[in-house]
């Protein structure tokens, strides 16, 4: 029966001929190469204080030796009630593929809101920190290709910096660099932040010196370190540049700087 | 290859109405107080998910790789009598990067349960979790805590579900439980599952059984328990590259886990070198 | 000579000319068979009371269980038909533990009866897409107990999927009694031992049967030691301190 049809158009749909596709070199349907993704390059940095968190990143978006765009933020403010976001308590950066970083700020901000009004009361950094994570592995089997950092303050009022991977393991830090510099970027930090490899001067020599106390960084030295750091990495590496968005989180809300940096 | 055919035979409206569908599966739940347990990940839409994942995120087959997933380990656990030693170093590294020399390796799936991480961070992060869940809810339905064989078990059967769509862990559950004593699993993402008495995991991992296969005996004092399990660590962190930081100790009993340390290599390395004669072939003089 | 309500009782999706869904109604009627159980909140903690109707001298009274845990923090009582009262149980559990999964918080209180609530309805044939679980309204009513960041809370959830706060609440056969008993004697400097007392001297009055140590439970949830069963001897205890009469 079906071959009697089989020449009419109308009774058997249109005659698409699967022997027209593409076929490699040894008969097989050639599939077109999947390629997602693409790296929009940029730098990200989070710092946790005692009683403050600021969240960073250059506003360069470039693709391969292009530039495209000299201000593009990467840092987003999460879970405020209105869509200015200005009563939000919580920062995320993304640095990677920015249109899988929006995708994911976007989900977690609309997470964030429904939150609010399931259970009546704002996200803690500590439920949203979680609830990244498991939104980033989601997507284990196709990620979104980002580095995310998150930043608030805790229950106790204390800084918090969370670190994530594109699948979303993630650790609660001091400080943390992510993206394209991170690699100039957190040796800095390292030293600068976590005092490594600082000794007390006249301690002693080979194993007797004592290493340096680490105690939390006042808000303005953090906020001076953040700007060297991204002075720094401009100046070797060409993905980051143009200007530094700073935001910083404090119980009073969170304040936002726009600094320049270098534009070529 | 036919699922290739017989995605590109399917008619223009159905396909516009699986991909809606998706969304609207998202949506669903987004608006849920939660996502469903059903394990629902989103998948990129194509034939073969699993080749394009491993030529995406897998460094080992494919070293120009866009996503990096954290990898590298010494982990170690071993039954003894006084219950069992979990020891961790605390690095992990992307290609030749060390991403972080915090993590924490050994995760605590309850009060009384521990799981040890090897392989993809997040994998072990997210299915240990998602264990203490299964646990938990084991424990309400049937009124008293689940046994570590049953838990491994779980896992096991989990890991098993997804194989070949490029999981990696090897992890190692260990508990105390009235009825097993000290049980110790060695689950990882081929589906295996192995009882034992002691097992190392991970890029480090024979440096650590030279060690520990050298000075373990089931009798052994909680003390010289502890000391070996560090000793083992530290032995697979002066090695291996892909080991390092911090040594993450724990002692697992009847009552529940207790936490020992986490402690720098570092200072641990030098003093066992200048205390007790080990590592001659390391020179003292700094200069 | 029928009322206009037996027209309207079969179909389960189907509102009478008068706007009623009868089915839910007669749900609500099932309650009211079912043994009475009591909540009593206080500043300390909430205590849950239920009477277990030891039918026959061989019944194993341990294997009555009309409280049950939900999570560490939120217990609950119930009345009506037990069989259904387990998968509204088993869905807290879920949705809590699911929450502890994703937001490394414990589930509010509320949220964890609004998610009970939010099954109740799910019966009929369902909208396109939407999985129905039931072919019946619950005939089940719940008292839940827990302790969060807001203190000790007490709900009562209905078939109908509606959910209030009390202080103090009673649901089964002896309802009626025991909300007047409840009305007249709760006040909000109650501890805990009061709530104790309270509760088994309301059941008192309204069980047909006598009081003692194995046809009563009770359960408290407090925030040091979250939702707990009392044991036979801490039931024996408290039966002790009633005032005799």
């Amino acid at each position: 029966m079906a071959a009697m049809f089989s020449q009419n158009p109308v009774m058997n749909g249109p005659n698409y001929s699967f022997s027209d596709a593409p076929r490699t070199a040894n008969g097989e349907f050639r599939e077109h190469r999947f390629n997602p993704y693409s790296d929009n390059g940029g730098s990200t940095l989070a710092i946790a204080g005692a009683d403050f968190t600021i969240v960073a990143g250059d506003t360069r978006s470039t693709s391969g030796y292009s530039i495209n765009s000299r201000y593009t933020p990467k840092v987003f403010k999460i879970g405020g009630t209105t869509s200015s976001q200005d009563d939000a308590t919580i920062l995320l950066s993304v640095v990677g593929f920015a249109a899988d970083g929006e995708a994911l700020r976007d989900r977690l901000d609309a997470i964030c809101k429904i939150y609010r009004y399931r259970h009546g009361k704002p996200m803690s950094v500590t439920a949203c920190a979680k609830r990244l994570s498991t939104i980033l592995y989601q997507k284990r089997f196709f990620p979104y290709y980002v580095h995310a950092i998150l930043g608030g303050l805790d229950e106790e009022g204390k800084g918090a910096v969370f670190s994530y991977d594109p699948v979303g393991s993630y650790e609660r830090e001091q400080c943390r660099a992510g993206g394209a510099a991170a690699s100039l970027i957190t040796p800095f930090l390292d030293n600068q932040v976590n005092f490594k490899n600082q000794y007390v001067p006249g301690s002693g020599t080979g194993h007797d010196l004592k290493e340096r106390e680490v105690v939390p960084l006042v808000r303005r030295d953090a906020e001076i370190l953040v700007k060297d750091a991204f002075d720094g990495a401009v100046e070797r590496h060409i993905e980051v540049g143009d200007g530094l968005q700073m935001m910083t989180i404090t119980k009073d809300g969170i304040e936002e700087v726009l600094l320049p940096l270098k534009r070529d | 290859m036919d699922s290739l055919v017989s995605r590109y035979s399917r008619p223009a409206y159905e396909e516009n109405e699986v991909a809606f569908r998706d969304e609207e599966q998202q949506d669903l739940e987004l608006m849920g107080a939660a996502p469903p347990l059903s394990l629902k990940f989103a998948m990129p839409p194509i034939a073969q998910p699993s080749s394009w994942l491993r030529a995406a995120t897998d460094d080992r087959s494919n070293p120009d790789c866009p996503i990096k997933i954290a990898h590298g380990t010494t982990t170690l656990a071993f039954r003894f009598q006084g219950g069992i030693i979990v020891a961790t170093d605390s690095r992990a590294t992307a290609g030749n990067w060390i991403a972080s020399q915090t993590v924490k390796k050994v995760i605590e799936i309850n009060s009384v349960l521990l799981g040890t991480m090897a392989g993809g961070a997040a994998d072990c992060q997210y299915w240990l979790a998602w264990l203490g869940m299964q646990c938990r809810l084991h424990e309400l339905r049937h009124k008293r805590r689940i046994s570590v064989a049953a838990a491994s078990k779980i896992l096991a059967n989990l890991v098993y579900n997804y194989k070949g769509m490029g999981l990696s862990m090897g992890t190692m559950c260990a508990g105390v439980t009235k009825e097993e004593g000290p049980a110790l699993y060695y689950v990882d993402s081929d589906g295996t599952r192995l009882a034992g008495n002691l097992f190392c995991v991970g890029s480090g991992q024979t440096f650590a059984y030279g060690v520990l296969d050298a000075e373990y005996r089931y009798d052994l004092s909680d003390e010289e328990a502890v000391e070996l399990g560090r000793r083992s660590i530290l032995a697979a962190t002066h090695r291996d590259a892909y080991s390092g930081g911090f040594i993450n100790l724990y002692h697992v009993k009847e009552a529940g886990w207790v936490k020992l340390g986490f402690e720098d290599t570092n200072p641990i390395f030098w003093k066992t070198k200048l205390e007790k004669g080990e590592f001659t072939n390391v020179t003292a003089d700094l200069n | 000579m029928f009322m206009a309500r037996s027209e309207y009782d079969r179909g389960i999706n189907t509102f009478s000319p008068e706007g009623r869904l009868f089915q839910v109604e007669y749900s609500l009627e099932a309650i009211k068979l079912g043994s009475t159980a009591i909540g009593v909140a206080t500043s300390e903690g909430v205590i849950l009371g239920v009477e277990k109707r030891v039918t026959s001298t061989l019944l194993e009274t341990s294997s009555v269980e009309k409280i049950v845990e939900i999570d560490r923090h939120i217990g609950c009582a119930m009345s009506g038909l037990q069989a259904d009262a387990r998968s509204m149980v088993e869905h807290a559990r879920v949705e809590s533990q699911s929450h502890a999964f994703n937001y490394a918080e414990p589930l509010r209180v509320e949220s964890a009866t609004q998610a009970i609530c939010d099954l109740a309805l799910r019966f009929g044939e369902g909208a396109d897409g939407e999985e129905t679980v039931m072919s019946r309204p619950f005939g089940v009513a719940l008292l839940i107990a827990g302790y969060d960041e807001d203190g000790p809370q007490l709900y009562h959830a209905e078939p109908s999927g509606t959910f209030y706060r009390y202080d103090a609440k009673a649901i089964g056969s002896g309802s009626e009694g025991a909300q007047a008993e409840l009305q007249n004697e709760y006040h909000k400097s109650l501890t805990i031992e009061d709530a104790e007392t309270l509760v088994l001297k309301t059941l008192k009055q309204v069980m047909e049967e006598k009081l003692d140590s194995k046809n009563v439970q009770l359960a408290s949830v407090t925030k040091g030691k979250g939702f707990r069963i009392y044991t036979d001897e801490e039931m024996a205890v408290v039966v002790e301190r009633l005032p005799a009469n």
